[in-house]
């Protein structure tokens, strides 16, 4: 079985054709000096590049002409032009010059991990247009006849969109699920297995299946063992746990409101102030959270004072990302602004602090909030520190909730964003379930009810897990609450529990899901 | 001139195809049009790579500009863009 990400919902099973590139590009070099015929080649080559993309745009669905077009805009792009000019003015030749400029450009993106894989696209593009300039062809040979599961490293937009009904299934070593190329097959019914390594040990002839919905390809396998994508029908009105929404803005909070959120599990205050260069007042604070607290749907709305860690930089207060503690006087003014905010609109407001490393801070924390307004007030789990400060909370806070993006980050030891393992981060590890299912038994014997905010509550089978653990309510982003409540209003809490316990059983995040899924389909029925 | 703030409520943030699609408004529009994040310089949205590299992702705000004096096209405009972004 190799691993790897599953985009799409239909496995298939077929023989493997290892696609090989038609050619290869020459390397980087100098022109002769004539400027004026490699602004010549570069031009021409741009607009032939141009002329393909518009042909394949006007050949695609709705969805990929418009990427197509995009990515002809790109090409038109007249920094982009005026930059690889300047390369060729300082002697590059003119393939070289386009992708140059390509990197030029490269280097002032934001590091992100969704501009990554667009980034190989863009580069993709530059280098289409050095091969137009060189007279090669780049691309993959695919196969035209047969039925056949492609084996890549990678593809781009356009090697997709010279499929055949030839080519059945994709497994790539690299790419990424939301790469141009994933959203295409997905858009043509094509499952793809991409991020996985064991790809390159495939051969010709070979027989796979491609399990999307498993996360995997399996040697030798037929359809029957591929893992059924499981759809959840609604059997009662109400989910086993409470559902909310997570929330940064005004609108956001309308967004919840208008989604079947019954309250606000996370509101993430930062938000609001993120490019903010000054400190925001506290009356500043107080109107903004009072015209959130009037959009935001029904109860409790939980306010999280601001959280300076992690991927979050709040410039205001001079502090980086990374710095865990916020200035005692800003946290006062905060939570002062929440209060005024509270009666102003008269909504049911929870105050919690993230980034809560034990009992100590915790006490210090409720002693503040206590100090400054009437709210439940709870803690953030998300320190591995805290765990063990579970029991000792009873009495002293209401509630519990748990970050499981910052929990696996801390547990792991592994950046988010960096791409070092991510297995490690995938919400199916074992060793996160075990913390999760550990932090679950603690909250209910100390009486505390405790709710999971992550991105793991987004995923329905997930969150059908975090209710069977023994966790309260889920909170998710507004356009993900309306299928994790149909997933929690789908099945009983015994049930839920026992998809719970196949998840535990799990010795890979894979095999974690697997179990899972397959306990809720038989369940189910 | 007119400036106004946008929020990126798509949640894949802000890439290539809406990219695209706000390139095309702004030249079709003719217009002078900048974009770019509070504190940071602006850049021209006219520029698809530009526009991708700003890195924008869901929850985001971003400042528009558009140099006009017809304040009802721009904001007609900035509601376009604005639709844009919502993924």
């Amino acid at each position: 079985m190799l691993a790897g990400r599953g985009v799409g919902l239909n496995p298939v099973s077929g023989e493997v054709f290892v696609a090989q590139s038609r050619a290869v590009l020459p390397k980087p070099s100098r022109h002769d000096g004539n400027q004026a015929k490699q602004m010549q080649d570069l031009f021409a080559g741009l607009g032939a590049v141009s002329a393909d993309l518009k042909e394949l745009s006007s050949q695609s669905s709705a969805l990929g002409s418009d990427i197509f077009e995009a990515l002809q805009l790109i090409l038109e792009d007249e920094e982009l032009r005026d930059a690889a000019v300047s390369e060729i003015q300082s002697g590059w030749d003119a393939p070289t010059s386009i992708q140059r400029a390509v990197e030029t450009f490269a280097s002032t993106f934001v590091e992100t991990e969704i501009l990554r894989e667009r980034l190989a696209d863009i580069r993709q593009l530059a280098r289409q247009v050095a091969a137009k300039i060189h007279g090669v062809e780049l691309g993959l040979r695919l196969p035209r006849a047969g039925k056949f599961v492609l084996v890549v490293r990678d593809l781009t937009p356009s090697d997709t969109a010279e499929f055949t009904d030839a080519v059945i299934g994709v497994i790539a070593s690299e790419g990424g699920p939301t790469s141009h190329t994933a959203i295409i097959c997905r858009a043509r019914g094509i499952p793809l297995v991409v991020q996985c390594p064991g790809a390159l040990t495939l051969k010709n002839g070979d027989q796979v299946l491609v399990d999307p919905v498993g996360d995997r390809v399996v040697l030798a396998g037929s359809l029957s063992l591929a893992t059924r994508a499981v759809s959840f029908v609604p059997t009662s009105a109400k989910p086993v746990i409470s559902v909310f929404a997570n929330i940064g803005s005004v609108a956001d909070a309308a967004a919840a409101s208008a989604s079947a959120a019954t309250g606000v599990g996370l509101f993430r205050t930062e938000m609001l102030y993120l490019a903010s260069t000054k400190s925001p007042s506290s009356i500043e604070q107080a109107a903004d959270y009072s015209e959130i607290f009037k959009q935001a749907p029904g109860a409790p709305i939980i306010a999280r004072t601001m959280d300076p860690a992690s991927d979050k930089e709040l410039k205001f207060l001079g502090l980086s990302a990374g710095e865990l503690a916020l200035p005692r006087e800003f946290l006062v003014q905060q939570l002062e602004a929440i209060e005024a905010a509270r009666q102003t609109s008269g909504r049911e407001v929870w105050v919690m602090a993230p980034m809560i490393a034990g009992e100590l801070e915790a006490l210090n924390f409720v002693a503040l909030a206590q100090s400054v307004g009437s709210f439940k007030i709870g803690v953030m789990v998300e320190m591995p520190s805290m765990i063990a400060d579970i029991p000792k909370l009873q009495g002293i806070v209401d509630f519990l909730s748990v970050g499981t993006n910052d929990l696996s980050r801390f547990l792991f030891g592994v950046e988010r964003d960096r791409g070092v393992n991510p297995e490690l981060l995938n919400h199916w590890q074992p060793g996160l379930i075990a913390a999760l299912a550990e932090i679950a038994g603690l909250s209910a014997a100390a009486g505390l009810p405790a709710g999971v905010c992550g991105e793991s509550a987004a995923d329905p089978i997930f969150s059908i897990v975090l209710a069977g653990l023994g966790f309260s309510s889920v909170s998710v982003s507004p356009s993900e609450v309306g299928q994790v409540r149909n997933a929690l209003s789908s099945l009983s809490i015994e049930t839920a529990r026992r998809v719970a316990q196949a998840a535990i059983a799990g010795k890979t995040p894979a095999e974690a899901k697997r179990l899972a899924l397959k306990v809720a389909d038989e369940l189910e029925g | 001139m007119y400036v106004a703030e946008l929020v990126i409520h798509d949640p894949i943030g802000l890439h290539v195809r809406p990219a695209g699609q706000i390139v095309k408004l702004v030249k079709d529009s003719g217009l002078e049009i900048l974009l770019g994040k509070k504190g940071q310089e602006l850049i021209s949205a006219a520029s698809p790579l530009r526009v991708i590299g700003l890195g924008a992702k869901a929850g985001e705000t971003l400042i528009i500009s558009i140099n006009t004096q017809d304040l009802a096209v721009a904001k007609d405009l900035a509601d376009q863009i604005q639709e844009l972004l919502r993924g």
